[in-house]
């Protein structure tokens, strides 16, 4: 079959965060197929179709459709290739009927005067040809997610579009407007539409696409059909990494809990359950990884150990006491620390220097607060001692941290949450968007920290990670503990099949 | 880090360039005068900031005119470090003059006693003001931009209301309210300006503002809430109370400004009592960087501008005083434009530290 679509050596770095984007990036979608791009939050799949979609300018690759090749630099280019764009958050004004929306920029008029009745005559025609029934009249605002995602799709085709990318078409649907929007996609490749669909859920893959392909880091790790590969292959693909991460460590010894979450519940910001009813204990000197696909409610219950986010319900314990409602002061008073996940908006405070950055958690510690005043020498000691305990090497006392790489970032940030030798430390993708050598820093930093007796809740979604240096693993999904199993013995892909929503001892779903 | 240190300079170098290009870009409208840009800019600046006899020195009245504007800068600086956009210093300033008029006459205390309690009263009313905004936005979410609004609003209705009816003295054409007791009055320091204690009490402050922000332990849970709300979060800052500390501070000082500008300069309160002293400390507080030493300097040059242009150049030289209020609205415009100075010294850092830096290890990206 012909290629609809080939995006050749797409690269793009992002100056301001450091961040490789795509980096190299081939990817063909044939004409009238349903292709899977998936991969982790981060991967590079977005970047790659905001690139095709004329939002981001690459800074290197072509990009051909039907094999001709174009200049693709803003959406109104894309459009008149023939490529349309459904937002995973949509572009709708509220107060628009139907019609309005999928006509907006194109209304049909007469001298320059809006005609509603042709308007929804037009809407009307193209809804039926689609086999996408809509009320041309209804406000947008009145309609379920579904419907308005079904007002998206239309736009679309309103333009004419040929190729349709739909960007994470499934987040915010229920599963019965899931099963509906497959049914949907199903038909419009029938009719000879081209459809790329971006998410980081394989079992949506298996059930709706004919081809994958998989996004790593910013490269593509692997297209194939979907018929001849399976979730967990995908799962490691989507997860691995290329260098084997062995960590030495010695066996562990557990010794007394020092944390405990008794039945916790989260919602996330949007007011959804986000974590549901979890269970859990961490003891001194051990490493419990927490495994899955991102956006299963890792970030929200690490928000609810650390105490940034409100529990919904149930009882958390620091240390034999309850912690359920203590402040973040507190519960790091009480010993915990926290690596979060966002070292650059959560875990450091770019504009200030580093004394002042090293020392947040512990302010109000006599060692830096002098009756109400900073105590700028002990924090200038301290911020010395920092650097040469983690030998941050860039880093310099009372200068800033704007500048320096993300490993010596973590490295701060590290050096900060280790200094107070805290008891629990709860450690969030602490090597995201890391080189080997830093990797290998802060596998190195947890794992002394462990044997030095602290309890440690590490969440990665990094399989090998969390096999290298977990003690235990739960896996998580959908805001539940869906297994534990034993990295010692575990496989790859036992723990694939937990992270895609398989019950524990069952077999792969087919497609 | 060369950089680092290079960086550092900006805080100085963007105001005076910002300076510079405002004035340069007034010249077109000098011309459209009959008086040289050269003498204009002259008469302006002996107008302002000149000094040939002691009691008829333009520059005390600079300074004179200079203390209500560092005042409510400073308020603004707080306001703004503590990531509150507040706007309500005009309405702070005025409920502070308004207290400072009333008990000025009211009630009877010793000298040194009664300015101070007055002093004091006119802040606790400022903080109130600012209390308002800092506890809707803690508690529910309303932008306190658009609450400082409103509330400045009805601070200037009620001071006049205040002047026509409660406080008003007799009725005279213009309403104003009865002059204060002597024990209450601002010593000043000269005959033929009203530069006096009151200037002092505001260099002061900004000293202690700096103190306080940098300095203090609830200075820098205010600006690590202010620079980054998660940040806070994370580390465990009560940024909610940070927030409301930072209104109550800011209101507190627009309010000290409202006391001296009574007690220091007017004596009294009169009709139509706001002419904008509170905004213009927001203009301060932008073009001195939101730093305290940047507010004190930058309220003397707006002070000393607005002077000049209305005793010189309409005096003088028979330009419109306008053309001061002109040349401070082209400044702050290219304060605004702070964006196109970063971005070209950062072209020319790198460019320096590239030349100077040869064969020496490069700073890190």
């Amino acid at each position: 079959m012909a290629l609809a679509l080939e995006m050749k050596g797409i690269s793009k770095y992002f100056a301001s965060t450091d961040v490789r984007a795509n980096d190299q990036v081939d990817f063909a979608v044939e004409a009238g197929e349903v292709h899977a791009l998936v991969g982790e939050n981060g991967a590079g799949k977005t970047t790659l179709m905001s690139i095709l979609y004329g939002l981001v300018r690459p800074d290197a690759g072509e990009i051909k459709v039907d094999g001709q090749p174009v200049q693709i630099h803003r959406p109104d280019d894309a459009i008149r290739h023939g490529i349309g764009m459904v937002h995973q958050h949509f572009k709708l004004v509220p107060s628009f009927t139907v019609a309005q929306s999928i006509m907006l920029g194109m209304e049909p008029n007469r001298g320059g005067f809006l005609t509603p009745n042709e308007e929804n005559r037009i809407v009307s025609e193209l809804a039926e040809r689609h086999g996408l029934p809509v009320d041309p009249k209804a406000r947008i605002r009145d309609l379920p997610v579904g419907m308005q995602q079904r007002v998206e799709i239309l736009k679309v085709l309103e333009r004419k579009a040929k190729i349709l990318v739909l960007d994470e078409p499934t987040a915010v649907l229920t599963p019965q407007e899931v099963a509906e929007l497959m049914r949907v996609v199903r038909n419009l490749s029938q009719a000879g539409f081209t459809v790329i669909f971006i998410t980081h859920k394989l079992l949506e893959v298996v059930r709706v696409a004919d081809r994958v392909t998989v996004m790593r880091g910013g490269r593509n790790v692997g297209s194939k059909a979907v018929a001849e590969t399976t979730v967990p292959e995908l799962a490691r693909m989507m997860v691995g990494r290329e260098v084997l991460l062995k960590v030495n460590k010695a066996p562990r010894q557990p010794g007394p809990v020092v944390f405990a979450a008794d039945d916790v519940s989260v919602t996330d910001v949007r007011g959804f359950p986000a974590v549901t009813r979890v269970s859990f204990e961490v003891r001194a000197g051990e490493i419990v990884g927490i495994a899955g696909v991102s956006g299963n409610g890792q970030t929200e219950l690490v928000e609810a150990v650390t105490g940034m986010r409100a529990l919904d319900g149930g009882r958390l314990a620091l240390n034999a006491k309850d912690a359920t409602s203590l402040s973040v002061r507190q519960r790091r008073n009480a010993g915990l620390a926290h690596i979060p996940e966002d070292r650059i908006h959560v875990g450091l405070n770019l504009e200030t220097n580093l004394d002042e950055n090293l020392i947040v958690s512990r302010y109000k510690l006599g060692q830096f607060n002098r009756a109400g005043f900073l105590n700028r020498r002990s924090m200038r000691d301290f911020a010395i001692d920092v650097i040469k305990r983690f030998s941050i090497a860039a880093a310099v006392p009372g200068g800033g941290i704007s500048r320096l790489s993300g490993g010596n970032m973590q490295k701060v940030v590290i050096g900060r949450e280790l200094a107070g030798e805290p008891t629990f430390i709860v450690a969030n993708q602490p090597t995201r968007g890391l080189d080997v050598g830093s990797i290998e820093f802060v596998h190195r930093s947890l794992v002394d920290a462990r044997d030095r007796g602290a309890g440690i809740l590490l969440v990665s979604v990094e399989l090998e990670e969390i096999l290298a240096l977990s003690d235990r693993v739960l896996v998580m999904y959908r805001g539940q503990i869906q297994g534990e199993v034993d990295p010692a013995t575990a496989t790859e892909e036992q723990i694939g099949l937990l992270m895609a929503g398989a019950q524990p001892e069952t077999t792969a779903p087919t497609a | 880090m060369t950089h680092d240190r290079l960086k550092r300079l900006d805080a100085f170098l963007i105001p005076i360039l910002a300076v510079l290009s405002g004035l340069v870009v007034s010249v077109i409208l000098v011309l459209l005068t009959d008086t040289p840009p050269v003498e204009a800019y002259r008469i302006l600046f002996v107008a302002g900031f000149g000094c040939n006899e002691l009691t008829r020195c333009a520059l005390f009245t600079t300074l004179e005119r200079a203390t209500p504007l560092i005042l409510t800068g400073l308020s603004a600086v707080v306001a703004f470090r503590s990531g509150m956009f507040s706007i309500g210093q005009e309405g702070q300033y005025l409920l502070g003059a308004v207290m400072a008029a009333w008990l000025g006459y009211a009630i009877q205390l010793p000298p040194v006693i009664h300015p101070l309690f007055i002093m004091i009263m006119s802040m606790l009313a400022g903080a109130a003001y600012g209390w308002v905004p800092g506890v809707l936005r803690v508690k529910l979410g309303v932008n306190e931009l658009l609450v400082t609004i409103v509330l400045n609003a009805i601070a200037v209705l009620f001071a006049e209301y205040m002047v026509q009816f409660p406080l008003r003295a007799d009725a005279g054409a213009v309403a104003h309210s009865p002059v204060i007791d002597a024990s209450a009055q601002l010593p000043t320091f000269l005959p033929g300006s009203k530069w006096g204690i009151g200037f002092v009490i505001a260099v002061l402050t900004a000293y202690a503002v700096y103190v306080y922000l940098w300095r203090s332990t609830p200075g820098y849970e205010q600006r690590m809430a202010g620079q980054s709300k998660r940040f806070a979060l994370f580390g465990g800052i009560p940024s909610d109370n940070a927030a409301i500390r930072a209104m109550l501070i800011s209101g507190a000082l627009a309010g000290l400004a409202g006391s001296i500008e009574i007690l220091g300069v007017h004596r009294r309160i009169m009709s139509a009592f706001s002419v904008g002293l509170g905004f213009d400390g927001l203009s301060v507080a932008i073009l001195g960087q939101s730093h305290p030493l940047g507010v004190a300097i930058v309220a003397i040059l707006f002070a000393g501008v607005r002077l000049g242009a209305q005793l010189g150049l309409q005096l003088e030289a028979q330009i419109p005083r306008e053309l001061g209020g002109t040349i401070i609205g082209l400044i702050i415009l290219f304060v605004a434009l702070r964006k196109f100075y970063e971005g070209n010294l950062d072209r020319l850092r790198d460019w320096l530290v590239r030349r100077f830096n040869r064969g020496q290890a490069r700073p890190e990206r």
